[in-house]
């Protein structure tokens, strides 16, 4: 039985790079942790996960888009033995990983599934969604900062794996105001570290980073360590809303580029759409700039305050490549 | 721009430059973030770079002269509020590089550009890197909040992209900038800008390539677009620019004015009405327009 006092994390997509690196913090580092429940999509328990104490750290396999599984879950005895009170939800599907109807599905009707789920069990007294800067809409004149009331995309010609962005985004807001449930949406600026599924840090493991002539944005970066850290705050922390969570760097993209060790390419936009688009028929790069082609133009920097004041985050560590 | 390319861009600029205009570059400020650049972008290479090719028009070109320039506060924020003409809106640059040149000790003018220039390729990115932001709300109080001079345009865009047969007709004046130096207690500096409409004389603005291009207006002058791109090069008019007294609506009214719409107005009119004055006055008392 868990001990009274600590809170009781269930990771939902505890085998990704950022969950792996979340539940291994939560168990070595964080005294105020008690019971750590993983949760993931591989049917056995990954060999990361096995020094740890069982009476401690549990590892479940599941799918979070059938019910039955989820109630289970739920109803389980060891569920019930943890005292869950935090459900942190990392499982947000990276848009490679799955066709786009399943992955809409995983990512949209799944992340309401565990919100659903978090509402019904009166145990769950907290919800932390990690979201991502692309929710932003990036305009050529959108201000320096872009605070947590900053437009987001809601164009109907973004991407699809921009709009399950938003969507669960969206879904968490609207549960916000749940008299019980404390939801958190953090969402952060470009994360870089070493296999980081995400954008910029897929551009910038690129060896060479097209870039569209004539722009050069300023953007700012942040290291896993430093959105663990933010999650570590939105754990602990008695506070709910949506935060930005940005880390110490601010800089030009070209900047970055030149930091991390790669040859910048500036061509016109159709130039850098083709190129981008041998690279990865060639297999040289992940990064997909049809994604999200405002990325490289304008400047998307966040404002990480509200965060600083109401979580008590502090970003402490310098991007590296 | 990496240290080499600094390196490279301060050593030109030394032999470019005599000693007096490289020590004033050297005293502008910018709040740097650790890579060379501050929070909007700006970088001190590019900006002094900016500086070194713009001074060429300043000197030669225009051949400005200006007065006012105990009217400027040498330190903390503040407001200069400017009329603005002349199609291609050089005006803001011969302010900025005046300020540099003439006021003691010289400070950088953050001009407020129009939404448009940030989507042109290489405009944009160069505006940013020689301190000029974009003009939302959320950027002026930035600004303000870290004590920048900012320059303002409150006639907007329409402002440059007047006919010719309205030369020196002061459009009506966006609130906007009476509502932030009230809120950050920031005096306006009127500034009054003489020449510029003289130098890309509209005749006529064809709206729907306008509109078909993402540009405020699309000027026909005298020799644009019958001569192409060389067309919109700006006539040599001399250029007078005259700072008047700053207001400071800041201590006249409280935060209370802002949520009096009708009470806002009435203090951009009175800015208005100074500059005007200036105006009128600056277009009689010059010699000739372009001597």
């Amino acid at each position: 039985m868990p001990k009274s006092g600590k809170q009781n994390v269930l990771i939902a997509g505890a085998t990704s790079v950022i969950g792996r690196q979340v539940a291994e913090q939560l168990y070595y580092d964080d005294r105020n942790v008690g019971h750590i429940m993983a949760v993931g999509r591989e049917s056995q328990k990954p060999y990361y996960f096995d020094e740890y104490d069982t009476s401690r750290f549990s590892y479940h396999s599941l799918n979070i888009l059938k019910p039955r599984e989820l109630t289970n879950l739920f109803l389980s005895e060891r569920f019930r033995d943890s005292c869950i009170n935090v459900f942190l939800h990392l499982a947000f599907i990276h848009r490679n990983d799955a066709p786009p109807p399943e992955r809409h599905e995983l990512n949209v009707d799944g992340t309401r599934a565990l919100l659903t789920k978090c509402t019904e069990t009166t145990g769950i007294r907290k919800f932390i969604f990690l979201s991502s800067w692309d929710v932003y809409r990036l305009k050529p004149h959108n201000p320096v900062l872009l605070d947590e009331r900053a437009d987001l995309n809601f164009d109907q010609r973004a991407n699809p794996w921009i709009k399950e962005r938003v969507d669960a985004d969206m879904q968490c807001r609207a549960v916000m105001d749940h008299p019980r449930l404390q939801v958190v949406v953090l969402r952060p600026t470009g994360i870089i570290g070493r296999n980081v599924r995400h954008s910029m840090n897929e551009y910038l493991s690129s060896r060479i980073c097209p870039a569209v002539a004539g722009f050069n944005p300023m953007v700012n970066l942040i290291h896993t360590f430093d959105v663990i850290r933010a999650i570590r705050c939105a754990i602990h922390r008695p506070v709910k809303g949506v935060f930005n969570v940005v880390g110490q760097e601010a800089a030009p993209l070209s900047e970055f580029i030149r930091l991390a060790g790669r040859v910048r390419l500036e061509l016109p936009e159709p130039g850098v759409r083709s190129l981008n688009a041998l690279q990865r028929r060639m297999g040289l790069t992940q990064w997909d700039f049809s994604v999200h082609p405002g990325r490289i133009k304008f400047s998307c920097q966040l404002d990480g305050k509200k965060a600083e004041d109401v979580l008590g985050y502090h970003p402490t560590h310098h991007v590296k490549f | 721009m990496d240290r080499r390319a600094r390196d490279l861009v301060d050593s030109f600029l030394n032999v470019a430059l005599d000693r007096d205009e490289m020590a004033r570059l050297r005293a502008l400020q910018i709040r740097d973030r650790g890579f060379g650049y501050d929070l909007f972008g700006a970088e001190k290479q590019s900006l002094s770079l900016g500086y070194f090719f713009l001074r060429w028009l300043y000197l030669y070109y225009f051949r400005v002269e200006s007065t006012g320039h105990e009217h400027i506060p040498t330190g903390g924020r503040c407001i200069l509020a400017s009329n603005h003409s002349g199609v291609v809106p050089i005006d803001a640059a011969m302010i900025g590089i005046d300020i540099v040149r003439k006021l003691e000790p010289p400070r950088l003018m953050r001009a407020v550009v129009d939404n448009f220039a940030a989507a042109v390729p290489f405009v944009g990115l160069f505006l940013q890197r020689c301190g000029q932001v974009i003009g939302t709300r959320r950027n002026f109080e930035e600004l303000l909040a870290a004590d920048e001079m900012v320059g303002v345009f409150p006639e907007g865009a329409k402002g440059t992209g007047k006919p010719f047969s309205h030369r020196y007709q002061l459009l009506r004046f966006n609130v906007g900038f009476i509502e932030l130096a009230i809120e950050h207690k920031a005096p306006i500096v009127p500034v009054a800008v003489t020449g510029a409409e003289e130098q890309a004389p509209m005749l006529l603005n064809l709206k729907p390539i306008a509109r078909a291009i993402g540009f405020p207006y699309f000027p026909v002058t005298p020799t644009f677009p019958l001569l192409g791109p060389l067309g919109m090069m700006p006539y040599p008019a001399k250029y007078y620019i005259d700072y008047g007294e700053p207001f400071l609506f800041h201590e006249e009214y409280s935060a209370k004015a802002l949520e009096d719409p009708h009470r806002l107005r009435i203090l951009a009119g009175r800015v208005r009405k100074r500059i005007q004055g200036m105006l009128h006055k600056r277009v009689k008392e010059r010699p000739g327009i372009y001597f």
